[in-house]
């Protein structure tokens, strides 16, 4: 049964299931005509997919150097016994 | 939202090569990217930090003993991590440890809503509503808030329950599709998709607060 209207309050938990395509052809529908209407959800989206892409530019954890270390040696070693 | 980005096939190509090859600088370069996320996979099936580090390190042994017999039917990137989470795995059940503990089957039920119920109107015709929106105006660049927000989304990252914090990292920082997570994470595409949905919504809030915090 497809939901009339999506308030603001759904929309922010349904987000993520919109965005990664799992919600039903009615849903969908629903929470891309609730975007036609509301600037704010709007808003909310480019605030959350400026979030992913800031995350996304974080740069990884490195490991401890005596460990980065560690693994490098014994990449050589294989190496070098081949 | 980034699959791919991360892994090409052709990049993949080129890695298996120069590790073959023997080169150093590729072999480093997956050390770098990976190790840390593959700690926090790893600590998921394993009793402590030590345990979960070792388990790292194996794999890294493994992908070094068996690069020259990887096919190439997975990606790179998918192969270290099988090996990683079988070795995870054996491990953990070494040390009678069981996963229906484990952080991503918990955590789940208990009810985070992404943003702060008070902001939406409690009551009446608009009840629901935004009463504090959100703005979008003058939003800086991803790549300058990155570097601007720096500390700060990472403390944000880091105080998430883990398994949040792994699939936000396997997804955004590292760009695994949402399959990929599955498989590896041995988890539901609705369980990654809370974990998703909740380690985002954070993300978007610290992002928020911090440009409101700019503003007069």
């Amino acid at each position: 049964m497809r939901q009339p209207v999506v308030r603001c309050v759904e929309f922010v938990e349904s987000v993520t299931e919109w965005t990664e395509g799992a919600l039903s052809d009615d849903d969908r529908l629903t929470i891309e005509e609730h975007l036609v209407v509301c600037p704010h959800c709007t808003d909310y989206l480019v605030q959350l997919r400026l979030a992913t892409e800031v995350v996304h530019e974080q740069p990884p954890e490195a490991p401890a150097t005596a460990t980065r270390t560690a693994l490098l040696t014994a990449f050589r070693s294989q190496r070098d016994s081949r | 939202m980034h699959a791919g980005v991360d892994q090409t096939e052709a990049d993949d190509t080129r890695l298996v090569a120069a590790l073959r090859a023997g080169d150093e600088q590729a072999f480093g370069g997956l050390v770098d990217r990976y190790y840390g996320v593959m700690l926090r996979v790893a600590r998921d099936y394993v009793a402590t930090k030590e345990a979960a580090e070792d388990v790292v390190q194996e794999t890294f042994l493994g992908v070094i003993q068996g690069i020259d017999r990887f096919e190439g039917r997975s990606s790179l990137r998918t192969w270290m991590f099988r090996i990683l989470v079988n070795r995870a795995r054996t491990r953990g059940e070494r040390e009678g440890r069981t996963r229906p503990f484990s952080s991503f089957a918990s955590g789940l039920d208990d009810d985070e809503p992404a943003v702060d119920p008070d902001r939406f109107v409690p009551d009446g015709r608009w009840a629901g509503f935004w009463s504090a929106p959100p703005s979008a105006e003058h939003l800086p660049d991803a790549k300058v808030l990155a570097v601007e927000l720096g500390d700060r989304l990472t403390q944000a990252i880091e105080t998430l329950p883990p398994a949040q914090r792994t699939v936000l990292e396997l997804r955004d920082v590292r760009g695994f599709s949402s399959a990929e997570v599955c498989e590896l994470l041995d988890i539901s595409e609705a369980n990654q998709r809370v974990l998703l949905h909740r380690a985002r919504s954070k993300a978007r809030a610290v992002l928020e607060r911090y440009l409101q915090a700019g503003r007069p």
